[in-house]
C-alpha cells in the first residue's frame, strides 16, 4: 500500500489514466450534443435555402463538468483509497503476526460497528503479509483459536462476520487461552469495550508485557446497562447505569410487551457525575401485567434489556366453581371475574382441585357449610399462606362455619326494605390499619342487606371496612401465615351495589394481595430455557449450547453461553436471567504506560472506492438522462419537466449525502381502561362516541316502553283478535293499575327480540303445523331468561270436558316445559292484584296450567311460573276495538268479562312483580322471625301457606 | 364515439352556425337535372308560373283548370330544377395527416371538417357530392355526407386523382408544400375539365412560425429527406420568406386556372375558414 498523506491506495498506478483528463475535455468541447429531432411536413420549402452559420452549439459547462466528475470519480475510485488517519504511525512497527483482540461481551454492543471498523482498519496498516492472528474474549464453545493463522483478507471477512455476544467477556479465560496456543505476536491490537468487568487493567497489563500494544477503547456512551428493578402494584422503577460521568445524559426507556409493543416509555436524566439513574414508570396493574421486558430506547445490546418474569406479577385466583347456571350475569361469580380478569389469572374448579394448585387466594361466594375434608384442605392451605375470601349470601346467613373471621350473627339485616325504618348505607372512609385505606370511597355505594358480626373485642381490629353506620363490611383474621377476609355482602349487586363500583375490584385485589399462597417448593426443578437474547438484544429462541438451569442455581448464575440471559420456563412460571443484573460497570481508567490509546478517528479506516464508484456510476447515469433529454427522446418531459427533474435528481442526491439520522424522542402515552378490562392505548384526537339508535329503531320501543308481544301465527284474523285482546288487557291495566304497557307488538317467533317482552301470548291455531326447532330454540331462551308464555288453545268446552294437551304435544315438541299443574288453591295468582277464584276467558269453569313449583322451577326465578297453559281464550273476552267496544261475545255476560278482566291483570301483576304478593303471606312469619334474634338456634321451618296472609 | 363519427358531428355544429347556401348557378355543363330550383321556368316538379298560350306551344302544355276560369288560354310553367355536382379530395399525404405538438387535429382533419359543413350545406341543398377519384359515383342526400366522409378518410392512397368524367366543381385540399410546377402538372388536367374549383390550401401554426433554435434535424414525415440545422433561429427568416412567396405562386397559379383559393391555419376559427369557402362557391353562381 502506498500512502498519501492519510490516504493508503490500493492501486496507485490507476492514477495515471488522470493523464486522459485534459484529452476527454478536449472531446467533449469539440463534440456537440446530439440534435433535437423534429418533424416539418413544410420541410421542403426550404429545399436549396443553405443556413448561414452552420457552427455547431457547444457543450454546455455543467454537461462538462458531470463528465468529468464522473471519470475522476471512477478513476480515483479504481485506485483504491483508504482513508486511514491513524495508519502512518503503525507502519514502523509489525512485520511479524498480529494479534487482534476483541471484545465481544453485552457492553460492546452499542459501539460494535466501530470496534470491527477499528480491528479491519488494522489489518491495513503494517505489512500486508505478516498473518493474524484473533482473540475473542468472551468465553464460547467454539471460540476462535488464536493460534491460527489467517491472511489479511481472510481475517476482514472473519471479522465482519462476528456478532457480539449476550453475555460477559472473560479476559482470565481469554489470558489462559492464548497461553495454551503458544502464540509470540510482534504487536498486539486491543479493540476493547473499555469496561473494568473485574479483570480489565491487569489483561491490558498482561498484554502490553507480551509485545507492543495497540488500545481502541470504545466505552458505551449513555446508559450501559439496566441493572435492577422494582416493582409496586402499579408502578415500576427501573435502575440505569452509566460509566461516562462528564455530562448530563438522557435516555427513554420502554416497557414492551412479548411482541415488543410499547406500553409506556419513560425519561432517565443522569445527574452530572451520577453513575445511576431510575427511570419510573406507572402503568395501570391491568397494563403491567402485559409487560415482559423493559429495553432502553434506541440502543442495541443485552445489557439494555430487561426481561421481567412473572414471579411477583400475576396472582393466581381460584374461583370455587359455580357451575352451570341458567343465567350467568346473574351470578355473584360473574362479578368476581370481570374484577379479578385483568390483571390475575384465574382458575375455577372445586376446593379440592384448587387447593391443590395453590393459588394466591381462594374466593368462595355466598357457602355457608363447606365440608368437613374440604374445609381441613382450605384451613392447612391458609396456614402456608393463602388468602381466602368469602361473599356472604343468604346460605350463609342462614348456617355459617368456623372458616369466617368473625362469628356471625344468625340471618342477615336488610336496610331500607318497606319494612325497615334504616335507609341503605353508604361506606365509611377505610379505617388507617386497613389494606383497603388510602382507596376512595365511592359515594353512590350502598348496601341494602349484610350479615351481621357478633360483637365482640377484636371485632374493631379485624374490620377492614365499615358501613357509615360503623357496621363491619370487610372482615378479615390471620390464621397462621394466611388470612381470611369476609365481605358480609354478595359479590353481586343483590345486597349491595359495591359490585357496580371500581373501587370493588381494588378492594379484592388488595385482599388478595394479603396473602401468598405461592409457596412453591421448585428446589429440585429444572429452569429451561424459552427465550433467549442476542448479543444486540433480540429475543430469540434459544441456541444448542443452551441448557436447563437448576432452580437452586438460579439466583447465582452468571449469564454464559450455556445459560444465555433469557426467560426459562420451570415449575413457579417462567423466570428470567438478566444480562447486566446487578452489573457495576466501571471504565478501566488506568491504561499500561506502554499500550498506544487510539483516538476515535484514529482507529477509523474508511475504504473509499466503493463510494467513489457508485458515485461514477451516479453521475454516468445522469449525465445519460440529461443526453437523452437534450435529443429529446423524452417524449413526455418538456421544458419545465426538465427542470422538475433537474430538482428531483438533486434533492436525490441530498437525499443520499445526508442520511437521516434517526432521532429517539419523547414520547408519553395515555391509557384507557376499555370495558372488557383490557388496556388501549388512546391517542389525543377526538374520540368518537357511538350514537345510539334512533328512536325508529324496531328493537328500542319495547326496549324503552313496556309492552306485551304476541306469536304471529299466519293466520290474520287470530293475530288481529289477539292484537285487539292484549289491547284491551293494556287499556284495562293503565286504567286500573300503575302498569301501562304499550300497544302490543306482533311477533315472528324467528327474528323478533323476544326477551324484551315480558309477556308473550300465544293463541294456538286450529290445525297449527309444529313450530320449527330454531322457534322453540328461542322459545327455551326466552322463559329461561325469565319470560312468561302464556298459551291459548281457545277450545274452551264445558266443565267436564277435559284440556286436550294433545295439540300441544306435537306444537310445542321440544318446548322446554317442566311439569305443570293447575293452578292451586291460594296460589298468588289468585291474589296478586284482585282476589279470584277462577280463571274464565270467554269460557269459564277451564282449568289454568303452570309450572309446578318445585326444585325443578328454581333455575326461573323465586319459582314463579313462566308457562301458562289454558283453554278459556282469554283473548276474546279482553279484545276490544279502538273506541274500547267489546268485540266478541262472553258466555257469562258481563259479568264473566269483567272477571276475565280482572284475571287478566292478576296475571300481568304476578309475571311482573312475581312471588311478591306470596312473601306478604309470611309476613307474620317473617315478624316472629325478626323477634328472634340470635338465642335460638333451632332452624325455623315455615309453613309452605298461611291461608289469612294475604291483603283482603 | 368513433374519431370519424366525432369529425361529423363537429361538421353538423359548424354546418348549422352558417347561413344556407345560396347556389345560385347558372346553368352549367356541370348541372344535372334534380330539386335545385333555379329560379326560373323551365323542367321540373313545382310550379313556376302561368302564362299565356303561344302558338308555338303544344296542344297538350294547355292548362285546363286554369283556362277555363276565363276566355284565355294558359300555359302552366314549373320552375327549372337542376343540381350541381360538388367532388371533394383531400391529401391524404402523412405530412398532411400531421399536427404540431400540442395541436387538437391533424390538418388533414381540419380539411375534412370544412369540406364536410360545406358538403352538409350542399346536400341540404340538393346538390351531388362525392370524393374525388373515390370509385363511387357522386350521390345525393344524407348518405351522401355519410359516404363523403368515408371517402376523405380512406383516401386515394398518396396519389393525385384523375379528373372525372364529367365536369364538376371540384374542390381540392392539401397543404401544397410540394414545389408549384408539380402542382400545377397535377391540376391542369383538373381545370382543363373542370373550369369551377377551389383550393383549399391548410396550414399548421408552426409551419408558419418555424419555431426552432439551436441544434435540430428536421423531417419531413412520409418521406426520407432530413437536414440537420446547426442553429436553426438564423434560418426563420429565409423560410418564412420562401413560405410567403410559396403561397403567392399557388394563389397565382389558382388564379390562373379560373379557380378559387381558400386558405386555412389549424387551430383558428374553423368559422371563418367554412364562411371563406361558402363564399367562394357560391361566387361561381354569382359571376353568371
Amino acid at each position: 500500500m502506498t500512502a498519501l498523506g492519510p490516504f493508503l491506495l490500493g492501486a496507485p498506478w490507476a492514477l495515471a489514466a488522470l493523464i486522459a483528463l485534459p484529452v476527454l475535455w478536449w472531446i467533449l468541447r469539440a463534440t456537440p450534443p446530439a440534435p433535437k429531432d423534429i418533424e416539418l411536413p413544410s420541410l421542403r420549402i426550404l429545399e436549396g435555402a443553405e443556413p448561414q452559420e452552420e457552427t455547431p452549439a457547444r457543450t454546455p459547462w455543467w454537461v462538462w463538468l458531470i463528465r468529468t466528475l464522473a471519470v475522476l470519480a471512477a478513476i480515483i475510485g479504481l485506485a483504491q483509497p483508504v482513508y486511514a488517519p491513524g495508519a502512518q504511525n503503525n507502519t514502523a512497527e509489525g512485520s511479524g503476526p498480529v494479534l487482534i483482540v476483541i471484545d465481544n461481551g453485552w457492553p460492546s454492543a452499542p459501539r460494535w460497528g466501530e470496534l470491527i471498523n477499528a480491528a479491519t482498519a488494522t489489518l491495513d496498516t503494517g505489512d500486508r503479509d505478516a498473518p493474524v492472528h484473533l482473540l475473542l474474549t468472551a468465553p464460547q464453545q467454539l471460540n476462535a483459536d488464536p493460534a491460527e493463522r489467517m491472511s489479511r483478507t481472510d481475517a476482514a471477512k472473519r471479522l465482519a462476520s462476528l456478532r457480539p455476544l449476550a453475555w460477559n467477556t472473560d479476559r482470565k479465560d481469554a489470558l489462559a487461552r492464548l497461553d495454551a496456543s503458544g502464540l509470540k505476536p510482534a504487536r498486539i491490537f486491543w479493540a476493547s469495550d473499555g469496561l473494568e468487568s473485574g479483570t480489565g487493567r491487569a489483561f491490558a497489563v498482561s498484554l502490553a508485557a507480551r509485545a507492543p500494544l495497540t488500545v481502541f477503547a470504545a466505552p458505551p456512551r449513555g446508559p450501559v446497562a439496566i441493572t435492577g428493578i422494582s416493582s409496586e402494584t402499579d408502578s415500576v422503577s427501573v435502575t440505569l447505569r452509566r460509566v461516562d460521568l462528564q455530562v448530563t445524559g438522557r435516555a427513554f426507556v420502554s416497557a414492551m410487551t412479548i411482541d415488543g409493543s410499547a406500553l409506556a416509555t419513560s425519561e432517565v436524566s443522569f445527574a452530572s457525575g451520577a453513575t445511576e439513574a431510575t427511570a419510573d414508570f406507572t402503568i395501570p396493574a391491568a397494563a403491567l401485567a402485559r409487560v415482559t421486558r423493559f429495553a432502553v430506547t434506541g440502543r442495541q445490546g443485552a445489557g439494555t434489556v430487561w426481561l421481567w418474569d412473572s414471579t411477583d406479577r400475576s396472582r393466581r385466583v381460584g374461583l370455587v366453581g359455580p357451575g352451570a347456571e341458567a343465567q350467568p350475569l346473574l351470578s355473584d361469580m360473574h362479578y368476581v371475574r370481570k374484577a379479578l380478569e385483568p390483571f390475575a389469572s384465574i382458575t375455577e374448579g372445586t376446593i379440592e382441585t384448587l387447593v391443590a394448585e395453590s393459588p394466591d387466594a381462594i374466593i368462595l361466594t355466598d357457602v355457608g357449610q363447606i365440608l368437613p375434608e374440604d374445609a381441613d384442605r382450605l384451613k392447612k392451605w391458609i396456614d402456608g399462606g393463602g388468602a381466602l375470601i368469602r361473599f356472604a349470601g343468604p346460605r350463609l346467613a342462614a348456617q355459617g362455619d368456623d372458616l369466617l373471621p368473625v362469628p356471625l350473627r344468625r340471618s342477615s339485616r336488610a336496610l331500607g326494605g318497606a319494612l325497615a325504618w334504616d335507609k341503605p348505607q353508604a361506606l365509611a372512609p377505610f379505617p388507617e390499619t386497613s389494606p383497603f385505606a388510602g382507596l376512595k370511597v365511592p359515594e353512590d355505594v350502598r348496601v341494602t342487606q349484610q350479615v351481621l358480626a357478633r360483637p365482640g373485642p377484636e371485632l374493631a381490629s379485624h374490620t377492614w371496612a365499615r358501613l357509615a353506620d360503623g357496621s363491619p363490611l370487610v372482615t378479615a383474621d390471620k390464621r397462621g401465615a394466611g388470612t381470611v377476609v369476609l365481605f358480609h355482602i354478595t359479590a353481586g349487586p343483590d345486597w349491595a351495589n359495591l359490585a357496580y363500583s371500581n373501587v370493588f375490584s381494588q378492594m379484592l385485589r388488595r385482599s388478595i394481595a394479603a396473602g401468598r399462597g405461592e409457596s412453591a417448593d421448585d428446589g429440585d426443578g429444572a429452569y429451561t430455557p424459552k427465550l433467549t437474547l442476542d448479543g444486540y438484544g433480540r429475543l430469540s429462541a434459544p441456541g444448542p449450547a443452551a441448557a436447563p438451569l437448576k432452580a437452586t442455581d438460579f439466583a447465582t448464575t452468571v449469564p454464559s453461553e450455556a445459560h444465555p440471559p433469557g426467560l426459562y420456563q420451570g415449575p413457579a412460571g417462567t423466570r428470567a436471567l438478566n444480562a447486566a443484573q446487578g452489573a457495576r460497570p466501571a471504565l478501566i481508567s488506568d491504561w499500561p504506560a506502554s499500550a498506544r490509546l487510539l483516538g476515535d478517528a484514529e482507529a477509523r479506516s474508511l475504504r473509499l472506492a466503493g463510494p467513489l464508484l457508485t458515485s461514477a456510476a451516479l453521475l454516468l447515469a445522469l449525465d445519460l438522462f440529461i443526453a437523452l433529454l437534450v435529443a429529446g427522446h423524452l417524449p413526455r418531459l418538456g421544458r419545465r419537466a426538465a427542470r422538475r427533474t433537474g430538482a428531483a435528481a438533486g434533492l436525490m442526491l441530498a437525499a443520499l449525502a445526508f442520511a437521516p439520522h434517526q432521532d429517539a424522542s419523547a414520547q408519553s402515552y395515555q391509557y384507557e381502561l376499555m370495558p372488557d378490562g383490557t388496556y388501549r392505548r388512546v391517542t389525543s384526537g377526538p374520540t368518537v362516541v357511538p350514537l345510539p339508535g334512533s328512536e325508529n329503531d324496531p328493537a328500542l320501543g319495547p326496549a324503552l316502553t313496556m309492552r306485551f308481544g304476541y306469536v304471529k301465527t299466519g293466520d290474520a284474523a287470530l293475530d288481529e283478535r289477539t292484537r285487539a285482546g292484549l289491547f284491551g288487557l293494556s287499556q284495562v291495566l293503565i286504567q286500573r293499575t300503575s302498569v301501562e304497557p304499550a300497544a302490543p307488538d306482533g311477533l315472528d317467533l324467528l327474528t323478533s327480540p323476544l326477551e324484551l317482552y315480558p309477556l308473550i301470548y300465544f293463541s294456538v291455531p286450529e290445525n297449527a303445523a309444529p313450530l320449527p326447532e330454531h322457534a322453540v330454540a328461542r322459545l327455551n331462551a326466552y322463559l329461561r331468561s325469565g319470560g312468561a308464555l302464556i298459551i291459548d288453545t281457545r277450545d274452551g268446552g264445558d266443565a267436564g270436558v277435559d284440556f286436550r294437551i294433545s295439540r300441544l304435544e306435537g306444537l310445542l315438541e321440544g318446548l322446554d316445559a317442566p311439569p305443570l299443574q293447575p293452578v292451586p288453591e291460594n296460589h298468588v295468582l289468585t291474589r296478586s292484584f284482585y282476589l279470584l277464584t277462577d280463571f274464565p276467558g270467554r269460557y269459564a269453569g277451564r282449568r289454568l296450567w303452570i309450572e309446578k313449583a318445585g326444585t325443578a322451577s328454581e333455575p326461573r326465578g323465586d319459582g314463579v311460573s313462566g308457562l301458562f297453559i289454558g283453554d278459556a281464550d282469554w283473548i276474546s273476552a279482553w279484545a276490544v276495538d279502538q273506541n274500547g267496544r267489546d268485540l266478541y261475545s262472553v258466555d257469562g255476560g258481563p259479568n264473566q268479562r269483567e272477571m276475565a278482566r280482572r284475571f287478566g291483570v292478576n296475571l300481568v301483576m304476578y309475571i311482573l312483580t312475581g312471588s311478591y304478593k306470596d312473601d306478604q303471606v309470611h309476613l307474620p312469619a317473617l315478624l316472629e322471625r325478626l323477634n328472634d334474634r340470635d338465642d335460638g338456634d333451632k332452624p325455623i321451618r315455615l309453613p309452605n301457606n298461611i291461608p289469612d296472609g294475604g291483603p283482603q | 364515439m368513433n374519431p370519424a363519427a366525432d369529425l361529423r358531428a363537429e361538421a353538423e355544429a359548424l354546418a348549422r352556425q352558417l347561413p344556407n347556401l345560396n347556389f345560385k348557378a347558372e346553368a352549367s355543363e356541370a348541372a344535372h337535372i334534380g330539386s335545385a330550383g333555379r329560379r326560373r321556368a323551365g323542367t321540373g316538379e313545382h310550379f313556376w308560373q302561368y302564362r299565356r298560350y303561344a302558338q308555338e306551344d303544344a296542344a297538350d302544355r294547355v292548362d285546363w283548370r286554369r283556362s277555363a276560369k276565363g276566355h284565355d288560354l294558359f300555359v302552366r310553367e314549373t320552375e327549372l330544377e337542376t343540381a350541381r355536382t360538388v367532388l371533394f379530395w383531400c391529401d391524404d399525404h402523412p405530412g398532411f395527416r400531421w399536427k404540431g405538438e400540442g395541436e387538437l387535429r391533424t390538418k388533414a382533419e381540419e380539411a375534412t371538417l370544412l369540406m364536410l359543413a360545406l358538403s352538409i350545406l350542399l346536400s341540404k341543398d340538393g346538390e351531388r357530392i362525392g370524393g374525388l377519384g373515390a370509385g363511387r359515383a357522386p350521390s345525393f342526400g344524407k348518405r351522401a355526407v355519410d359516404r363523403l366522409a368515408d371517402d376523405l378518410a380512406r383516401g386515394t392512397r398518396q396519389t393525385f386523382p384523375a379528373p372525372p368524367r364529367k365536369p364538376a366543381t371540384l374542390i381540392v385540399a392539401s397543404d401544397f408544400y410540394d414545389p408549384v410546377p408539380e402542382w400545377q402538372a397535377r391540376l391542369a388536367p383538373l381545370a382543363a375539365q373542370c373550369p369551377e374549383g377551389i383550393v383549399l390550401a391548410v396550414a399548421s401554426p408552426i409551419e408558419l412560425d418555424f419555431p426552432f433554435q439551436g441544434r435540430v434535424r428536421l423531417h419531413r414525415p412520409g418521406a426520407g429527406l432530413s437536414r440537420i440545422f446547426g442553429r436553426a433561429e438564423t434560418i426563420r427568416e429565409d423560410y418564412q420568406k420562401r413560405y410567403a412567396d410559396h403561397q403567392q405562386a399557388l394563389r397565382d397559379l389558382t388564379h390562373r386556372m379560373g379557380w378559387r383559393f381558400v386558405s386555412h391555419v389549424t387551430g383558428t376559427p374553423l368559422l371563418n375558414s367554412a364562411a371563406a369557402l361558402k363564399a367562394q362557391i357560391e361566387s361561381f353562381g354569382a359571376r353568371a
